[in-house]
């Protein structure tokens, strides 16, 4: 269960990268809290700046080729401002990440027991023999049957399923306090994505660690988060737990991405679209970012950029419709879509 | 078709029947695993698609599901005769396709198009959206101007005429589909093979494509085998669905009653399977199956999917009872118009057990 202790804490976080076409804006103020126990979603599409937003907390942007600018407070501690070799030290021991493509991220050349050895050597001085006991524990507890046989298993003998469980072993080493998870089901089969998502909550349970779940699938996110952040255009464009935002979604933006997905429980309505597509980071729409793609923009919104703003009930957005609005909105979207659902 | 034909029509037909455009009977592939260099031996085979049988009607769409590998693809290919199938038969309008050479097969594939997942990878990097789209004109030699027809097409799905002489990067991947879309229709085609059309795309530009298809399908009487891991997508576009495992179909029946009452343990569990979020499902219903998807080198013995079956271990009292380990269930009527390849089909309001090992 999600509990008060703030494990990172974002304080208006921008990454900018200068590029021969101009200043790409990935991430363009952001701030989140991310508590022990809990798993914090971030939804979005491509380019929204996600994963831009957690390679930035972990130190691993580089920083010659972009400009970094507010906080990023790790139990109290700014990682922006540490030196390689302090984040080296941080990075697989107290914050571990798992990636979209367990394909990639394994080497192809070495036993998979081997590398997870490696990491384990990395951050503790242990004999060999006794790493490889840890990493055949660590093997068995993401539950990959045979532990000590698979231990001298190489990746290409591993299915999709099981390296990703490999990379969250390797990910459990040092039995980090944040896992961040980035879009760790989208290459697997649905049956398997269930197996992974299942394990990282159990896993979130008994280690008592924070999780971050990024990931562009609503469904994922509305099943295992407790807090949704929804990004677009590198910026947050709503924040709040996830009974707020997916039963009562405040930026029109949510409610776009909510009304765009075939649902397996309904058929038959038609689907509404968002108009358009997501801005290009370089020239992102001044004022609000989503007003050109918003079916309710009005005066404000192609001049003033809205902020994230709470209007009570800690759920804050980033939107210059008045909260009573949105509730008419809303709802109305609701009943419109509900009349035309087939049962 | 003949009389015969009729009486062995699958049950899983649509209310507005007729004779099929396309129907698939006994369809198998199997590719070789050679070893040696000079002396190619074959020493396994890759059951790639094992004896599939189904039909697709005048107007409908068939949505194809499945997990990756379990030969979806394939399947897609074969029914196009771009690859040649090792056994089986292919009709398209009632004419067997897998024999036929390819000059007798060139005005059929006129009227059987595709449209491929990746928008990226499927256009020419170096041929501008009017020699794209324009290109089944050239290679079927049609009458009149291609470039008006083309901004015709244009048009209709969705993209500015005058782009005509752009090329592909300079358009967005959702924008890139719309041109994949308007080539399959160039030629007014009957049947058009969707093979993940929408799995590379942003949910909101996805929801823009799913509905172009349908207005086009409308517009056009088109045919549409709709192929998608994605159960949400396939629900609200297929008027009928088959489920794939391990290269068989195990299950076929309309939408509504896929969905709602699957017969199939494979089917059930995939769909709890789905992340249902928002619409309030429950998660600690949701069936974790056991292991991975077996290897499709060397199948399970009898039913493929009861190694990891839970219904078969209910059933046997934790063992597998001996007919699903040794026989291949038939794909039989178990409602109507509602076929399940199964010896003990899933009841009314049945739960599975829950299998969760993590």
């Amino acid at each position: 269960m999600p509990t008060n202790e703030v494990l990172l804490e974002v304080k208006d976080l921008r990454v900018h990268f200068p590029t021969g076409d101009g200043l790409v804006k990935a991430v363009d103020g952001l701030s989140f809290k991310v508590h022990r126990g809990e798993t914090f979603g971030i939804v979005g599409e491509s380019g929204s700046g996600k994963s831009v937003t957690c390679l930035t907390a972990l130190g691993l942007t580089n920083l010659d080729r972009a400009n970094v600018s507010g906080e990023v407070l790790f139990k109290g501690q700014d990682l922006l401002t540490l030196s390689k070799e302090e984040l080296r030290g941080l990075r697989g021991k107290e914050m571990a990440m798992i990636f979209q493509d367990p394909f990639a991220c394994l080497h192809p050349f070495y036993r998979v027991g081997d590398q997870i050895v490696e990491a384990i050597l990395v951050h503790e001085k242990m004999p060999k023999n006794q790493a490889a006991e840890r990493a055949i524990e660590l093997l068995a507890a993401v539950g990959i049957p045979k532990p000590r046989d698979r231990f001298k298993g190489y990746p290409h003998e591993y299915s999709g399923g099981m390296r990703q469980r490999a990379m969250i072993a390797m990910a459990l080493a040092h039995n980090p306090d944040l896992l961040i998870a980035d879009e760790p089901t989208t290459a697997l089969d649905v049956t398997v994505q269930a197996q992974i998502l299942e394990l990282i909550d159990k896993v979130k349970r008994e280690f008592n660690i924070g999780v971050i779940l990024i990931t562009h699938d609503l469904g994922v996110v509305a099943d295992v988060a407790q807090s949704v952040m929804v990004m677009y255009a590198g910026r947050a464009a709503e924040l709040g737990s996830r009974e707020e935002v997916f039963s009562k979604p405040l930026h029109p933006y949510a409610w776009g991405l909510l009304e765009s997905i075939p649902r397996v429980d309904s058929a038959g309505e038609r689907l509404v679209p968002i108009e358009g597509a997501p801005p290009s980071l370089i020239f992102v729409p001044p004022g609000c970012p989503f007003h050109p793609r918003c079916p309710h923009r009005f005066e404000p919104c192609d001049k003033d950029r809205p902020d994230l703003v709470d209007r009570g009930g800690g759920h804050p957005d980033a939107c210059h419709l008045t909260i009573e609005d949105k509730r008419k909105l809303w709802a109305e979207r609701e009943a419109r879509r509900t009349k035309g659902v087939k049962v | 078709m003949s009389a015969t034909e009729a009486s062995v029509r699958p049950a899983g037909t649509p209310r507005s029947s007729g004779d099929p455009l396309v129907e698939v009977r006994n369809l198998t592939k199997h590719f070789p695993i050679t070893k040696g260099i000079i002396l190619q031996k074959e020493v396994a085979r890759v059951h790639a698609v094992e004896d599939v049988s189904f039909s697709i009607y005048p107007g409908e769409t068939l949505g194809l599901v499945g997990e990756s590998g379990c030969g979806k693809s394939t399947t897609a290919r074969l029914v196009l005769k771009l690859l040649q199938a090792t056994s089986g038969s292919v009709f398209f309008e009632g004419q067997d396709i897998t024999r036929l050479s390819r000059a007798a097969m060139r005005p059929i594939r006129r009227e059987m198009q595709m449209i491929f997942q990746d928008p990226y990878a499927s256009l020419n990097p170096r041929q501008t959206v009017g020699q794209v789209i324009g290109a089944p004109y050239v290679i079927h030699k049609t009458e009149g101007e291609t470039r008006k027809k083309v901004q015709d097409l244009m048009a209709r799905t969705g993209l500015n005429p005058e782009h005509y002489n752009r090329y592909p990067h300079e358009f967005s991947g959702g924008q890139r589909q719309r041109i994949g879309v308007a080539r399959a229709l160039a030629l007014r085609p009957k049947l058009i093979v969707c093979d993940e059309p929408v799995s590379a795309l942003d949910v909101s530009i996805q929801a823009q494509i799913l509905n172009l298809l349908e207005d086009l399908q409308q517009e056009f009487k088109l045919t549409y085998l709709f192929i998608s891991h994605d159960l949400g997508v396939v629900r609200h576009i297929a008027d009928r669905i088959a489920v794939m495992y391990l290269g068989r179909v195990v299950e076929v029946a309309s939408s509504d009653d896929l969905y709602h009452r699957p017969r199939m343990p494979y089917t059930a569990a995939l769909l709890s399977a789905v992340p249902k979020g928002h619409s309030g499902a429950n998660v600690a219903q949701r069936v974790v199956l056991e292991g991975d998807v077996p290897s499709p080198i060397d199948p399970p013995s009898g039913c493929p999917f009861h190694p990891r079956c839970p219904k078969a271990r209910q059933v046997g009292g934790g063992e597998i009872p001996e007919n699903c380990r040794t026989q291949m269930p038939p794909l039989g009527e178990v409602d109507p118009r509602h076929l399940a390849a199964c010896w003990y089909p899933v009841e009314k309001g049945e739960g599975l057990d829950k299998a969760a090992h993590v």
